[in-house]
């Protein structure tokens, strides 16, 4: 035809030309309708958080670990809305005895692979959590149980050494690693597998797994309650940044969100294209300080420093009002267990604290060195502590910015005056009062030590009834919050962002992320 | 043009004790910075007995030399070994091999923005220099330079994905599910890390273009009344081109400086986003792992620099 070097250099030119015109048409229907398809897959962000070490029940303890176990597994029991604790796998149970309470189990559980769920699995779950060689960081949670006694295929007995009240708490689908196991998968020893691919009963099981990335899930068809999940599968993308996680949501690239900075809630109340949930978490943000060491050793100044600062107004700077001031080490959202009203003690009162000063053996001018880490609002935390504190005491608090694991590290060690500390997620208010509280509690790196306040706690781990032990609880609170071994501060809330197409999605304190799925029907 | 064997050994030995000693710095300055993997898995439920556990199950306990030289020995058989912390017990070679594509696809992507926008910008206010096109250009090229790119990154999502709905706000489809679908979701990412080198890139192109077009080669070119455009094509931008290349060379590194942030903004599991994760958690042997695949990279693009400025500039071979 006509001139070999010019067609080229059309058909190149057309070509061009062609290709882009083409991409950039294609691009924009097919990847901008993608947003609006059908509510077959369930996009359940996981923000904040991107790290999954294992599905493991009984070896997890990261919450985004359990935002994804809460919706494979199921416990012998569960919360409801109100933080009590109902029957899950479990059909009725009964307290036979101070140390001896009966399940019945329900009938016709499956587990992922088909086989049915009985007695054996519970006791086989209690006890590998139990055996030193399994080593789960939740064997302590279960020291106390002496005997599983398989009854008949669906009744088991659990005794204890002596009375254990928090034992029911312990056996709920929380972050408690009780999270019933299949036996005649793990008899032999727990492969490596199942850690990636774990086998449960709950309404979704886990299809995928890319670590760091996401986790695909898909609806269980013979899960024991009839109708649910209603949504096939779930995909669950881990989001490091929680910002990321809300431009993702508002930008239709995800349904739901596991949490929401506190900062933007304002912000994303006012907007049409989310909903918002939120509720008072179970967690507590407190200033944790060395009862051993200067200045902190002398309970006037302790006492001083604790009406020295205004908390509401913490929870308005730090927190942007999302949360309420604390009444003490147990969250409030634990009601049976916790105080009602912010005690004298911990309110903001110059007048007091400088009177409380005055017969300290420390005065103004004092130094002190408050740990904190740079993350979200921590540092903030820390600074607006110091700052209240320095203006009403005449004292000098100085914050030092670390990161947290470092703050960990020292807090273990003892090598600290105060820092900016925090429980969250646990459910039980042992956990909380016991474990800081107790002279010999794992998580009172503060110190404490008073024999009543020990005695007292020791009592409430023994009464199985909720309410009696709530009152015990909140006698020893109401002494211990006279002490200040800790600052209780604020409480936050636990927020949700939803599609605004999405419903069914219920939240609770504890922020039951992956169970709450199952329940989703529209998104 | 030829390149001795000697130099091409001389230089791959050196990247090689690069690497060693990099690496080697890496996992001293984790394990000197405070902190513990043993806290970050265990959390909450970190009880003494819990970390001493994990710590004798991941040989922890080790002394720290030889912990650094039983990885060293894996690294020399390809083995990357397993992660402690972001993903216990998972192969690092595979958490790697996820993310490299991811990466690879938005920072050649981000390079090919930069060039096509810096070739058009450079050019344009080279031969327009003094006009108002050229300053058009240099305030582009400066607005490029000064705008951090999360920022940026915050920006073109508010605009184009929350506002105007044409880009996705969130994550990124692999090439190997669709070409077009990395092409769409990886279109701002790119962009975003594409704006400073883009303005860096043109800055150095008029520069050298303009200093070219001075000299009296030129000069005698267009006496001879060759056409402008071919002066333009093979006395200018041949000279020019040099020092371009070898500053896309240099932009190497801040771009992957540039993809650790943009990664995490967008959710693209790349190898940034992973170094950032094990760094926070102390994931020694992943975050070494990074190092190694950083530094390679690094090393590699540097060398295939070297290689096409010596093709293009006879001058540098001999």
């Amino acid at each position: 035809m006509t001139n070999p070097s010019n067609k080229a250099l059309i058909s190149r030119r057309t070509i061009l030309k062609a290709s882009t015109a083409g991409a950039t048409l294609a691009m924009l229907p097919i990847w901008a309708g993608q947003a609006q398809a059908a509510c077959s897959t369930l996009r359940a962000g996981i923000t904040g958080f991107n790290t999954i070490n294992t599905m493991d029940p009984g070896k997890a303890t990261l919450i985004p670990e359990y935002y994804v176990l809460w919706g494979v597994f199921n416990s012998l029991l569960k919360f409801d809305e109100q933080m009590k604790i109902v029957p899950d796998l479990a059909e009725s149970y009964e307290t036979l005895s101070p140390t001896i309470v009966k399940f019945v189990l329900r009938k016709g559980v499956k587990f992922h692979d088909g086989v049915d769920m009985t007695a054996e699995d519970v006791k086989f779950t209690l006890e590998r959590l139990q055996s030193e060689a399994y080593g789960s960081p939740h064997k302590s949670k279960f020291d106390a149980i002496s005997e599983i006694r398989i009854i008949d295929s669906h009744t088991v007995e659990i005794e204890t050494s002596k009375p254990f009240a928090p034992l029911l708490s312990y056996l709920t689908n929380t972050r408690t690693g009780s999270q019933i196991v299949p036996r005649h998968l793990l008899e032999n020893g727990t492969p490596e597998s199942f850690a990636t691919a774990p086998i449960g009963t709950g309404p979704f099981k886990v299809t995928g797994y890319e670590p760091g990335a996401s986790i695909s899930l898909a609806a269980h068809e013979d899960y024991f309650i009839d109708g649910l999940p209603v949504v096939k599968t779930v995909t669950m993308p881990l989001i490091a940044e929680e910002s990321a996680g809300v431009t993702a949501l508002l930008g239709g690239s995800i349904d739901v969100t596991s949490t929401a900075p506190f900062a933007d809630i304002p912000n994303l109340e006012a907007d049409p294209n989310v909903q918002v949930l939120k509720s008072p978490g179970t967690n507590i943000r407190f200033i944790s300080m060395n009862n051993a060491v200067a200045p902190f050793d002398d309970v006037h100044f302790r006492r001083a420093v604790s009406m020295a600062f205004d908390r509401q107004a913490m929870v308005d700077v730090v927190i942007f009002g999302e949360g309420r001031t604390a009444t003490g080490v147990v969250p409030s959202s634990i009601a049976w267990a916790s105080l009602e009203e912010t005690p004298d003690i911990m309110t903001f009162n110059p007048e007091k604290a400088k009177a409380e000063l005055a017969l300290s053996k420390y005065g103004a001018g004092t130094e002190a060195t408050i740990l904190t880490w740079g993350s979200s609002w921590w540092k903030r935390f820390a600074e607006v502590f110091a700052l209240q504190v320095n203006q009403t005491l005449g004292v000098n608090f100085k914050v030092e910015v670390s990161e947290s694991g470092a703050v960990y590290q020292r807090k273990k060690t003892g090598d600290f005056q105060a820092t900016i500390w925090g429980w969250l997620g646990l459910i039980d208010p042992d956990e909380y009062a016991f474990e800081v509280l107790h002279s010999t509690g794992w998580r009172n790196f503060e110190k404490y030590s008073n024999p009543e306040v020990d005695r007292l706690l020791e009592a409430a781990r023994g009464e199985l009834d909720q309410e009696k032990r709530g009152q015990v609880y909140r006698q020893a609170l109401t002494l211990a919050n006279e002490d200040c071994p800790i600052l209780p501060c604020f409480e936050s809330n636990v927020h949700n962002l939803l599609a605004p197409k999405v419903k069914g999605f219920t939240q609770l304190p504890y922020s039951a992320y992956g169970s709450q799925l199952a329940e989703v029907s529209e998104c | 043009m030829t390149i001795s064997l000697n130099y091409f050994l001389s230089r791959l030995l050196g990247a090689c004790m690069t690497m060693i000693i990099g690496t080697f710095v890496v996992f001293i300055v984790m394990k000197a910075a405070p902190g513990d993997p043993a806290l970050v898995v265990l959390g909450d439920f970190a009880t003494p007995e819990a970390v001493a556990r994990f710590n004798s199950e991941y040989g922890l306990d080790q002394p720290v030399l030889g912990q650094y030289l039983d990885w060293l020995k894996g690294i020399a058989q390809l083995d990357f070994g397993t992660s402690l912390s972001i993903a216990s017990r998972q192969d690092i070679s595979r958490l790697i091999l996820f993310r490299l594509p991811n990466t690879f696809t938005i920072g050649i992507y981000a390079i090919a923005i930069a060039i096509l926008v810096s070739l058009t910008l450079g050019t344009l206010a080279a031969i327009y220099r003094g006009s108002s096109i050229d300053a058009a250009a240099t305030s582009v090229s400066v607005l490029g330079v000064s705008m951090p790119d999360f920022w940026l990154a915050y920006m073109l999502i508010l605009g184009l994905s929350i506002g105007l709905g044409w880009f996705p706000s969130y994550g990124f489809i692999p090439v190997s599910t669709s070409f077009l679908g990395a092409m769409h979701s990886g279109f701002l990412p790119a962009l975003a890390i594409a704006a400073p080198m883009a303005a860096v890139f043109s800055r150095t192109l008029r520069t050298s273009l303009v200093e070219n077009l001075n000299r009296d080669h030129v000069l005698v070119a267009k006496s001879f009344g060759h056409p402008a455009s071919f002066i333009f094509l093979h006395h200018v931008l041949r000279n020019s081109i040099i020092p371009y290349i070898v500053v896309i060379g240099l932009q190497i590194r801040y771009l992957l400086g540039g993809v650790v942030i943009i990664e995490r903004v967008f959710g693209i599991n790349g190898i940034g986003s992973l170094m950032v994760e094990a760094a926070f958690a102390r994931d020694y042997f992943v975050v070494q792992a990074c190092a190694v695949v950083f530094l390679a990279i690094v090393l590699s693009v540097n060398f295939i620099v070297d290689l096409v400025c010596a093709l293009l500039d006879p001058k540098r071979s001999r």
